[in-house]
């Protein structure tokens, strides 16, 4: 049987193109198991999770929580605003302790990037990486593609656009990765204050023309700005942002394709989308939440059975 | 103290006995004798070690020790030593503790506790009180016991109108001012250098531009008051530049690399590492060449360690969290050599002490001996076990460092690795 060449799920770039496909391959079962009348299989009975969420999340803790329990793993929670240092333990010292009770996986969302690989140097388990700083959110990336897959037949040789606050978002960074290992073409659009300025040489196009950018995509993602990571304003008022870099009907109706919109969640409507775009035929918003389940399913389930071994 | 060295390949451009194989003799911390088989009728301790090559005691202008306020990090007694075994015969102890040395009472401290060491310790004074960048400290009164310059450690002057006064003041009486060249206001948040690697991992990054628009408004500053100006740890290829055009200019102008940003580029950031977390952040290969090529040409005045002791506690966290520094003087003679002949890392190694105040001291018949002993051609692994630090924050941890330090005679005094 396949299996993962890596221990832990700590970002993208750490995946080669096989663990993609056997994730996607894995999640395809899984998406068939949550729609039938009984959702859950007994396949991580012996398992126990950790979800550590140092940073708010609502989607995705409910997300991993949902994978983990249909999986039939035992879970267990917390979660702090705060990150450990701040209170005056370290973050080794929190997760040990957890450990310590017998935890077999460590699902974490942190404000820090890096934060799972540090973990994984220095804690024995398997280590989830579900959201840190600015770096990687790579379940969110895999459940990304597998819409696109799901909705387009395929990935490879798509032109995908990431539209936002590119420079605080670990979202675009895992989605270049998966896009670009998968063979599709990437291009990031924004205003030039929230695009890293290095970001090209990772081999992606940088367009900061709505239009024109719309005009060579087949699918758009629309990023949230993140205002909670802003050291100072990255542009005047969020209306002027929303004339500039939000999407709306009579924008994608002067398109000559039907282009596929896509948001990570959450929306922050009437800015960089519009209810009507948002709740349009064109939307996959809701297939990407339903694939995030099926996604992340896979990935602990393929984790776990190398622990199991 | 009374010594006789044998056989001892001199490194040292200054003196007559460059590049030639010679005994020494040195009678009360004096050279007295240097010449072939000299007999040992006064019944000398002998030095007769392998390979032994010696030059002048090497200086380092920038270091911190903890004391006082963080002992738990080093000592100065320990830190002295340290620097001793490294082959180091003179260290500048930077303001880097708590409270931060800014006052007469505060050098005079400092000075006690290195009395009768084998080491120079050179202390520089604070240049504003507390290090806060608000009002200047008491300058001349710390000249006085013994200040060698004066420099708010890795923490820039953010007004440009105190910098100036700063400059003017300290030029009543040639004194040293130093400035770290960092903009904060284009930091921000950043913990690394801003190029392709911060972007792949998503952490801020700090751009050269912090750097060259500090040390251009500072080139504006020396050149409207006159002045002495050192600017301590230079890391672009562009901060290069404009030094070199400031020397043209004759500004009394000096600058520092400090060594790990001659040795490694961001690159080596790639797995959240913080043991290469230091500031300024390591730049590109174009930094670093540019740096080594402004060593080579004189542009840049010294190579430093930039040695910081810093608590395990203080690195084994998360890269955001975790502090800047390393630790550097027992590594610098081995790794220095992995980028440059013996003969330039001699003169990396002894040039820079007169901008800080001492004497250049020739082994030369009659001169006050101060040496440092060394076999140029060993290569080990360079681990824990050769720290003698008290925190063990190594950025060189296992580097092949080449060459292998014996001691330093100083002071009156020796000191040998057993």
């Amino acid at each position: 049987m396949s299996e993962l060449s890596v221990n832990h799920l700590l970002g993208i770039k750490y995946l080669n193109k096989k663990d993609i496909q056997l994730i996607f391959e894995t999640a395809d079962h899984f998406k068939e198991v949550i729609n039938r009348p009984i959702k859950k299989v007994p396949s991580l009975r012996d398992i126990t999770i950790a979800n550590l969420f140092f940073e708010n999340s609502t989607r995705t803790k409910l997300s991993f929580e949902l994978a983990e329990k249909r999986l039939s793993a035992d879970v267990i929670n917390f979660s702090s605003a705060q990150s450990s240092v701040k209170k005056g333990e370290t973050l080794i010292d929190t997760v040990n302790n957890i450990l310590s009770m017998k935890v077999d996986m460590v699902v974490m969302r942190h404000p820090n990037p890096g934060a799972g690989v540090f973990l994984s140097k220095h804690v024995n388990a398997s280590i989830v990486n579900a959201g840190d700083g600015a770096h990687e959110h790579p379940t969110q990336a895999l459940l990304d593609s597998y819409s696109i897959r799901e909705k387009l037949g395929g990935v490879g040789g798509k032109k995908v656009l990431i539209v936002g606050d590119i420079l605080h978002s670990r979202v675009a960074l895992s989605n270049i990765f998966a896009l670009q290992l998968q063979g599709a073409e990437v291009m990031l659009c924004g205003p030039k204050t929230l695009i890293p300025k290095y970001v090209d040489k990772i081999g992606v196009k940088v367009e900061t023309n709505l239009v024109k950018a719309l005009n060579w995509c087949d699918v758009a993602n629309m990023l949230r700005v993140q205002n909670e990571r802003m050291d100072i304003s990255y542009f005047p008022s969020t209306r002027e942002y929303t004339q500039q870099y939000g999407v709306n009907r009579e924008l994608l109706d002067s398109l000559d394709k039907e282009i596929t919109i896509m948001h990570p969640g959450p929306i922050n409507r009437g800015v960089e989308i519009t209810s009507d775009v948002a709740d349009s035929k064109q939307s996959i918003i809701l297939d990407q939440v339903q694939n995030g389940v099926a996604v992340r399913m896979a990935v602990i389930y393929l984790l776990a059975s190398k622990i199991k071994q | 103290m009374n010594i006789l060295i044998k056989s001892a390949t001199i490194i040292d451009p200054k003196s007559e006995f460059h590049n030639s194989t010679k005994d020494v003799l040195i009678k009360n911390g004096v050279i007295t004798e240097i010449a072939d088989g000299i007999k040992n009728t006064l019944n000398f301790k002998e030095i007769k070690l392998d390979n032994l090559h010696i030059s002048q005691g090497w200086f380092d202008s920038s270091v911190s020790f903890g004391e006082p306020g963080y002992e738990d990090r080093e000592t100065i007694l320990n830190g002295l030593k340290t620097a001793a075994y490294s082959g180091f015969t003179a260290v500048a102890l930077n303001a880097n503790s708590d409270p931060i040395i800014d006052s007469n009472a505060d050098i005079t401290f400092v000075n006690s506790k290195s009395n009768n060491n084998a080491v120079s310790l050179l202390p520089i004074g604070a240049l504003t009180v507390d290090s806060k960048g608000e009002y200047l400290a008491e300058l001349y009164d710390m000249r006085t016991a013994g200040a060698v310059a004066f420099y708010d450690y890795k923490k820039p002057i953010s007004n440009p109108n105190l910098m100036k006064i700063a400059l003017q003041y300290a030029s009543n009486f040639n004194g040293l001012v130093c400035s770290f060249p960092q903009e904060n206001k284009i930091v921000g948040n950043g913990v690394m250098n801003e190029n392709i690697t911060s972007t792949r991992l998503g952490l801020k990054g700090i751009p050269a531009l912090a750097e060259e628009l500090q040390i251009s408004r500072d080139l504006f500053l020396l050149e409207y008051t006159g002045g002495k100006l050192h600017i301590p740890t230079i890391s672009t290829a562009k901060s290069v530049a404009l030094i070199k055009a400031a020397k043209q200019k004759k500004l009394d102008i000096t600058c520092s690399v400090a060594l790990h940003n001659i040795f490694y580029t961001d690159e080596v950031l790639t797995e959240f590492d913080t043991s290469y977390k230091v500031l300024p952040p390591l730049r590109t290969k174009t930094d670093v060449e540019a740096l080594i090529d402004g060593l080579k040409d004189g542009t840049i005045d010294m190579v430093t360690t930039d040695h910081n002791p810093i608590n395990i506690e203080g690195k084994k966290i998360e890269f955001d969290h975790a502090d800047y520094g390393t630790i550097g003087l027992e590594s610098a003679f081995g790794i220095l050599q992995n980028i440059f002949t013996t003969k330039k890392t001699i003169d990396i190694l002894t040039k820079g002490k007169v901008r800080f105040g001492t004497e250049q001291t020739p082994i030369n018949i009659g001169n006050k001996a101060n040496i440092t002993l060394f076999n140029p051609d060993t290569k080990y692994v360079f681990s824990k076990k050769h720290i003698i630090s008290k925190s063990k924050n190594a950025i060189f941890e296992n580097e092949t460092l080449k060459g292998h330090v014996y001691g330093i005679i100083s002071n009156n005094k020796t000191v040998l690795n057993s």
